[in-house]
C-alpha cells in the first residue's frame, strides 16, 4: 500500500535536503538549478500526492501551463 | 473494499473537486503574482535583498519544508487507505498528518520569535515586508487546513462527512504544501 506515495517521499526529501546544499554554492546558475528542482518538487505534490496523474488532461497542463511561466517570469526578471 | 465511485477522468471532478481546484488555482496565482513583484522589486535593491536573505536560517526552512512534506506523505496515505477500506482508516494516518502540520507552525513560530527579537520584523526592509506578508499568509492557510483536517478526523463516523468531503480537505491541505514550495527557494534560498 503506497508504494508508490514513499517512493515520492523520499524523492521529495532528497530534493529538499539537495537544494539546501547547492544553495550555499556561489554561482550564476545555481539560481536556476534552485528553480528547476523546486519545479520537480511541485510536480511531484501535485501529480502523485494530490492524484492529479488521475484527473483529465486539462487539469494536468493547466498546473504545468502555471509552473512553466512562474519559473519563466522569475528566470527572465531575475 | 469501497473503491472510487466518482471518475476523476471527468474534466469536471478532478480529485478533491472543481470547486477546491478552481481555489488552488488563485491561490497559486495569489502567491505567484507576488512572488513575481517581489523578484521585480528586488532588481532595485539588490544587496539589501541578498542582505535579508542572508538573515534567515536556512536550515528552518529545510526542516519546515521536510515537515510538510511529510505531513502530506500522511495525507495521501490516508486518502488511499480510506478509497480502498473506507473512510475509518483515516485515523490510521491522519493524527501524523496534523502532528507534522503542527510542527511546522511551532518551528515557524520559534523563526517569528527570533526574527522579531532581532528586530527583523516587519517594516525592517522591502525583503522583510515580503517575508512576513507571504509566511504570515501562508501560516493562515495551514492554520485553516488544520483546522479542517481535526474537524474532518473528529467527524469520521458521522454520516455527513463523505469521501469526497475527505478528498477536498487533502486537496486544500497539500495545497498549503504547493505555496510552501514556491515560498521556500524564493525567500530562503535566491537572493
Amino acid at each position: 500500500m503506497g508504494k508508490t506515495i514513499t517512493i515520492t517521499w523520499v524523492f521529495l526529501l532528497v530534493l529538499t535536503i539537495t537544494t539546501a546544499l547547492i544553495s550555499e554554492i556561489k554561482d550564476t546558475y545555481i539560481s536556476v538549478l534552485i528553480l528547476i528542482l523546486a519545479a520537480l518538487k511541485f510536480t511531484a505534490v501535485s501529480f502523485q500526492f494530490m492524484e492529479l496523474k488521475k484527473a483529465h488532461l486539462f487539469w494536468k497542463i493547466l498546473i504545468l501551463s502555471y509552473l512553466l511561466l512562474f519559473i519563466a517570469l522569475i528566470i527572465i526578471i531575475f | 473494499m469501497n473503491q472510487e465511485a466518482v471518475d476523476h477522468k471527468n474534466i469536471f471532478f478532478p480529485p478533491g473537486g472543481i470547486l477546491l481546484w478552481i481555489i488552488i488555482f488563485l491561490e497559486l496565482m495569489t502567491f505567484g503574482v507576488a512572488l513575481v513583484i517581489m523578484v521585480y522589486e528586488s532588481k532595485a535593491e539588490p544587496v539589501q535583498f541578498h542582505d535579508s536573505r542572508l538573515l534567515l536560517n536556512v536550515t528552518y526552512g529545510m526542516i519546515n519544508t521536510i515537515f510538510l512534506l511529510t505531513s502530506g506523505f500522511f495525507m495521501a496515505l490516508s486518502v488511499k487507505e480510506m478509497n480502498f477500506y473506507g473512510k475509518q482508516r483515516l485515523k490510521k494516518y491522519l493524527p501524523a498528518t496534523i502532528l507534522f502540520g503542527s510542527l511546522f507552525l511551532l518551528l515557524k513560530s520559534v523563526e517569528y520569535y527570533e526574527k522579531i527579537e532581532a528586530g527583523l520584523g516587519m517594516g525592517h526592509s522591502t525583503f522583510f515586508n515580503y517575508y512576513w506578508m507571504l509566511t504570515l499568509f501562508h501560516v493562515i492557510h495551514v492554520i485553516v487546513g488544520l483546522i479542517i483536517l481535526i474537524s474532518v478526523y473528529v467527524g469520521i463516523k458521522k454520516e455527513s462527512t463523505t469521501i469526497e468531503d475527505i478528498e477536498a480537505s487533502a486537496a486544500f491541505w497539500h495545497m498549503c504544501d504547493l505555496i510552501w514550495l514556491l515560498l521556500f527557494p524564493m525567500l530562503y534560498l535566491l537572493f
